[in-house]
């Protein structure tokens, strides 16, 4: 099963839930041109890459297991179902679930379901989805599997604190400084295509930290890299027509490829958005700084290392003796990877097959997108075709499973040799991978937290007793 | 309920045999223990055995496996005296085959050619050999299962498809290959003398990864192993089948197949690599190590219920032994043909295998060797001292202008064709098998009157200025024959389910229980009867 | 349609001529051996290294990967006892022509020990391996010359060649222009 990633999540007191029951949706019809719309801007939304098991299950409705940080969250049934699903829904139900995190009963989602960006979504928008969910998707009369995350986390009013804190609740306006594709741009990536929910790294509480917008973060197992306009870490060098040519084939030739939850936004979302869209959403994207903005010249991800081989250090000579040796991470490379990605790392002249040198993969700042690369391969549907790289981690279908101290050396020999030589892997950075990404402390610090405060309120309420009683006793000895 | 040492079925042999109806029984909830008597390798080392041995021997496909001592099985390098096969008769039964885990589809080319309906009727056709005992409408749901099971590819276009009779009730589950320039030129040519030279149906992903394995890249090195697992190979499946939890037990030769005083199968046992034995028991078990080492298991289990062998009533264990004898037309052309792009074996012509003339000569198949050729004419242009751009302009040239093509002929089911078991003794003290080989008249007169004359005339039209033509008939590698298959249990091994007549607990599925081979490479067929005897084992278990 | 080389090699090659005839080999030299890092060469050393690498040169007019000649001199070490002095009596041979390509001075050198030698040479950068025969030494098989030759069309055997179905290409007719290597 691919295991989404989400690494944002809830901690607060618990606070009473307060259920409501459910309304029967309006029995309207909608027209095939909103219905469409609302198809539209559920691809713009993603919306089928989660709430989809891609291991057979059907469309809309759930049971994906995304890993987070914290616990394993499964999505939800959002067909129009109305045992199982969302066919009860009023529109204003269906508007604050995507707008506000809040389901049909009241309950708080977990924002594994952004809707802290789509917040930003228009009434008009928010209709056409509507539309779409009630009479485009097909009903799936069929129980998603729940959602049990470890106490506290499991107490979903926590999330209402969490909310006031970090959900903006305020729909998009344009800016009338900026173009209309700007805001266009603008409305689609802070909204339905939600980057930063990647893209930006998070806070101790799980937040998206908004200074530091779209610089990059850890996302599972993959690195979600600095896509912000500076030239050194984000894609400053990069052109509109590239950008776009990104989104739309999940490639650019001797720069990038998406991989991991990208390459299925690709596969699902930006390849079926017309090229407006695209444009639109490049030119916001290419318009946001970085925080961290460097020098105008340094190298990048893109343009490290270059065509080479260490061949002649091991060919002819006894494979299993030589994995054993100085040149494991070559003889490994070479075993493992040539056949697809070419002996001298140069790939295939169609670039189906990339290069390894050329390519942000191996020379981001940090390990981990080779690793991950390595141990899950690359899966994603273009109209290209269907570009797949096999695993070669612990699946059924492994190739060769490798161990962390083979994939270690292999990650390291493509650092030095093809990336970003000052980095360095180890047995256990690949472990942490393998597992699915770093986990968080935030669970043992709610229970703590929880602890400290349950104690805190003993000592208090022990207190009150004992004064109490004292008092009485005082009472009862003064007459 | 699966011990260390027993479970519900006891498979002998991972190769495609075993790890297919594997699978099988472990998705029907039962507990599968697999005995296999070589190692387990991964497909890195295989691939870098091969690049590091020399271009001189790249041709002998057994450097990329080599045997351990306990599981030989035949190579190159071995010295005569030591060999593991011995041969008697006029024509040597030399075979590759690879005893590690995954069997001998880490080397195979992938070809995956039906029989047609006419194949599996030779003798009340043509008056010839025997026919099976099934017709071809039982096997075809078994070919589509294989189809899809391993991943096999093919043309859309009937007139393109094989055999041309006989249905084809579900399609190829990916589209046929691209030809390399030489086999574009090649079908043209053939195509003036009224042959049709059609995609080979491949166990090779087409287009598009299938059953989470990649798609061909044209490396071109199918044979000896496809680095990347885009050709189906038996390997692929034993990662998933251990997820599903079956029991693999490695470096393991069993050596006694064991019965009980109602001569059902009560156990198997094997030798460790250190010479230990062990004994495993089951309620079933399933022989699946193909048509030579099933044979000279079953002769080596002789016991006083079954004094000629275990299953051997019939006389008829190790007999009937055939292959796909071939001969191969080396062909320089005047102009550039350009063999080597994409896989090693994609084509190749198959209606000269049919005819009336089956009733006096074998049919032959004739296949286009899609081998690069650089490995072949490196040697001679370097042999002409020739230096500097001459040098340069010969190996282009001889590597664009040469090419194989490869006559396959069936043979006959011929008792005398027979494997017993020498006094020569292998690592462990077990006999080695020694086979009595003639490929008989019926090969010889088609090669005469047959198969030469139409190669040669292949070879013309070609536009051929040297044409070096094989001595002899060298092996497919196709082991057919040795636990045949019958409805009479007096001259035959198995039934039609390849359970054996004489023992109900014990099924000997796979080449050896073919009764004719046609031209064909025959891995499909082996398959589709592992999915019969599958099917057929899942029944009678939940019988039981 | 026109077709790009496959081969993709570059930065690892030497330039031939304007290195050798220049009296650059120490430069040479020092480079082979830099970019052979953990590998034995006890049995060469650097000089000899780099005057095989010359000779290599003149003898076959292609970019050649120092770290393959380094593999082959160590097995010619050990099979020609007269390694060095056959070096230096070729490159004479050579240098006395003023020759530029192999064509102009192959003819020069005698029969017997010395053109055996040049022979072999050729054949080990060609084939990659000392011998045709089973036990032959292996000294690459990737940049094995053989492939260089063809790699506009074909692959060296277990390396891939394009994205799926994409390896369709004409029928390259002898007349086309042989790869650059």
């Amino acid at each position: 099963m691919i295991m989404k990633t989400i690494t944002s999540f809830a901690l607060a007191a618990p606070l009473a839930l307060v259920a409501l029951a459910p309304v029967t949706a309006s029995a309207q019809e909608f027209s095939k041109e909103l219905i469409d719309k609302g198809r539209y801007l559920a691809t713009a939304s993603d919306c089928v890459a989660c709430h989809t098991n891609h291991a057979g299950g059907k469309p809309m409705a759930g049971g994906l297991p995304m890993s987070s940080p914290v616990g394993t969250i499964m999505s939800t049934n959002i067909t129009p179902s109305k045992q199982f699903g969302i066919g009860n829904y009023t529109e204003a139900q269906f508007a604050d679930a995507v707008r506000k995190g809040v389901r049909g009963d009241g309950a708080n989602l977990y924002p594994a379901m952004p809707y802290v960006s789509y917040s930003n979504m228009t009434d008009e928008d928010i209709h056409a989805l509507y539309a779409y969910f009630m009479q485009g998707v097909q009903p799936v009369d069929e129980k998603a599997p729940e959602t049990s995350l470890p106490f506290p986390m499991n107490i979903r009013a926590s999330m209402m604190g969490w909310n006031m804190l970090f959900r903006p609740n305020e729909m998009h306006k344009d800016d009338p400084a900026q173009s209309a594709e700007w805001n266009r741009g603008r409305y689609l990536a802070e909204g339905a295509a939600h980057c930063s929910t990647c893209h930006t790294p998070r806070g101790a509480l799980m937040q998206e930290q908004k200074d530091l917008n779209l610089t990059g973060s850890q996302i599972g197992p993959w690195f979600a890299p600095d896509i912000t306009n500076d030239k050194v870490h984000g894609i400053g060098t990069w052109t509109q027509e590239e950008l776009v040519t990104y989104l739309k084939t999940g490639r650019l030739d001797h720069r990038a490829q998406a991989a991991g939850s990208m390459a299925e936004a690709i596969s699902y979302s930006f390849q079926h958005l017309t090229d407006p869209d695209l444009n639109a959403i490049a030119t916001y994207v290419r318009s946001v700084p970085s925080a961290n903005a460097t020098q105008a010249s340094a190298p990048t991800r893109f343009d490290q290392g270059k065509a080479g081989n260490e061949l002649a250090a091991f060919r002819g000579r006894n494979y299993a003796e030589g994995i054993k040796g100085d040149q494991a991470g070559a003889a490994l490379y070479t075993a493992n990877c040539a056949s697809c990605h070419g002996y001298n790392a140069q790939g295939t002249t169609d670039g189906y097959y990339p290069s390894l040198f050329h390519n942000a993969a191996t020379a981001g700042d940090n390990p981990t997108n080779v690793i991950a690369a390595i141990l899950y391969g690359v899966d994603r549907h273009t109209k290209g075709g269907h570009v797949f790289m096999p695993p070669f981690g612990d699946q059924p279908n492994t190739v060769n499973a490798l161990s962390n101290v083979e994939v270690a050396s292999l990650s390291n020999f493509l650092l030095k040799d093809y990336g970003n030589a000052k980095l360095t892997v180890t047995p256990e950075d690949v472990q942490v991978i393998r597992q699915g990404g770093p986990s968080s402390q935030l669970v043992l610090f709610a229970r703590i937290g929880m602890g400290a405060g349950a104690a805190a309120a003993l000592i208090v309420l022990g207190a009150a007793v004992w004064l109490f009683r004292r008092k009485r006793a005082q009472t009862q000895t003064a007459a | 309920m699966v011990t260390k040492n027993s479970a519900d079925v006891v498979i002998v042999g991972t190769g495609v045999v075993g790890v297919v109806i594997a699978e099988q029984l472990l998705d029907a909830g039962h507990s599968v223990l697999m005995i296999e008597a070589g190692p387990r390798v991964s497909r890195a080392e295989v691939v870098e055995n091969w690049r590091n041995a020399p271009l001189g021997v790249k041709g002998d496909t057994s450097v990329a496996y080599p045997p351990r001592p306990w599981a030989p099985h035949p190579t190159g390098a071995e010295k005569p005296e030591n060999a593991y096969l011995q041969f008697t008769g006029p024509d040597a039964y030399d075979q590759t085959f690879i005893r590690y885990a995954g069997g001998s589809t880490w080397h195979w080319a992938g070809t995956s050619w039906r029989l047609t309906p006419e194949d599996m009727r030779l003798n009340s056709l043509y008056g010839v050999g025997r026919d099976w005992a099934f017709d071809y409408d039982t096997l075809e749901p078994y070919y589509v299962r294989t189809e899809h099971k391993l991943g096999i590819c093919g043309p859309s276009d009937r007139a393109q498809q094989w055999p041309q009779t006989g249905a084809r009730s579900a399609d190829y589950p990916m589209p046929a290959l691209p030809f390399s320039p030489g086999e574009v030129r090649f079908t043209d040519v053939v195509k003036t003398l009224g042959y049709n030279n059609i995609p080979v149906s491949q166990a090779r992903n087409s287009g598009m990864p299938y059953d989470g394995r990649p798609a061909c890249c044209a490396n071109n090195n199918c044979v000896p192993v496809c680095p990347v697992a885009a050709k189906y190979d038996a390997e692929t499946a034993l990662h998933r089948l251990e997820k599903k939890g079956v029991t693999l037990l490695v470096d393991s030769v069993v050596y006694q197949v064991e019965t009980n005083a109602q001569n059902k199968i009560e156990a198997v046992s094997y030798y460790d690599q250190h010479k230990q034995s062990h004994r495993i028991t089951g309620k079933l078990f399933v022989l699946a190590c193909n048509g030579l080492e099933n044979p000279k298991l079953l002769l080596m289990s002789k016991d006083d219920r079954n004094p000629n062998g275990v299953a051997n009533s019939s006389d008829q264990v190790g007999r009937n032994m055939m292959d796909h004898p071939a001969r191969s037309f080396t062909v320089t052309t005047k102009d550039p043909y350009w063999s080597g792009v994409g896989p090693v074996v994609n084509s190749g012509i198959m209606q000269t295998s049919q005819g009336s003339f089956r009733s006096e000569h074998a049919g032959a198949y004739f296949r286009y060797n899609n081998f690069a050729r650089n490995r072949f004419v490196t040697f001679a242009a370097l042999k002409k001292g020739l230096v500097g751009k001459a040098l340069d302009e010969e190996i282009r040239r001889m590597t664009a202008c040469t090419a194989d093509i490869v006559a396959a002929h069936e043979i006959l089911a011929d008792p005398n064709n027979r494997l017993t078991l020498s006094d020569k003794k292998d690592w462990l003290g077990l006999p080695k098998p020694s086979i009595h080989y003639d490929v008989g008249d019926y090969v010889r007169k088609s090669w005469e009157a047959y198969s030469q004359p139409i190669g040669k005339q292949i070879a013309e039209a070609m536009g051929a200025v040297d044409i070096k033509i094989s001595p002899k008939f060298n092996n497919s590698k196709h082991i057919m024959g040795g636990t045949i298959m019958g409805k009479d249990a007096s001259n035959s091994v198995v039934d039609v389910d390849c359970r054996s007549h004489d023992h109900e607990n014990l099924f000997i599925p796979g080449g050896g229980a073919m009764a004719a081979g046609a031209c064909g490479n025959s891995t499909i067929t082996m398959v589709a009867l592992a999915l019969k005897a599958g099917d057929a084992i899942v029944d009678q278990m939940r019988g039981a | 349609m026109t077709r790009q080389s496959n081969d993709p090699n570059g930065k690892l090659m030497m330039s031939r001529r304007g290195m050798l005839l220049s009296g650059a080999t120490l430069l040479a030299g020092s480079m082979a051996a830099s970019l052979c890092p953990g590998m034995a060469l006890a049995a060469v050393d650097a000089g000899a290294q780099s005057r095989f690498m010359q000779l290599s040169n003149l003898l076959i007019d292609h970019r050649l990967n120092p770290d393959v000649g380094a593999r082959i001199a160590e097995t010619a070490t050990g099979q020609y006892t007269n390694f060095a002095g056959m070096l230096d009596a070729i490159i004479a041979i050579a240098e006395k022509k003023q020759a530029k390509t192999v064509e102009e001075f192959f003819g020069d050198i005698p029969e017997g020990e010395l053109k055996d030698f040049a022979h072999w040479v050729i054949f080990a950068w060609y084939s990659g391996c000392s011998s045709e025969k089973r036990d032959a030494k292996v000294f690459t098989y990737e940049e094995a010359l053989t492939f260089k030759t063809t790699s506009d069309v074909v692959t060296i055997p277990s390396y891939g060649i394009s994205g799926p179905n994409l390896w369709t290409r004409p029928n390259v007719p002898l007349s086309a222009p042989m790869p650059r290597f």
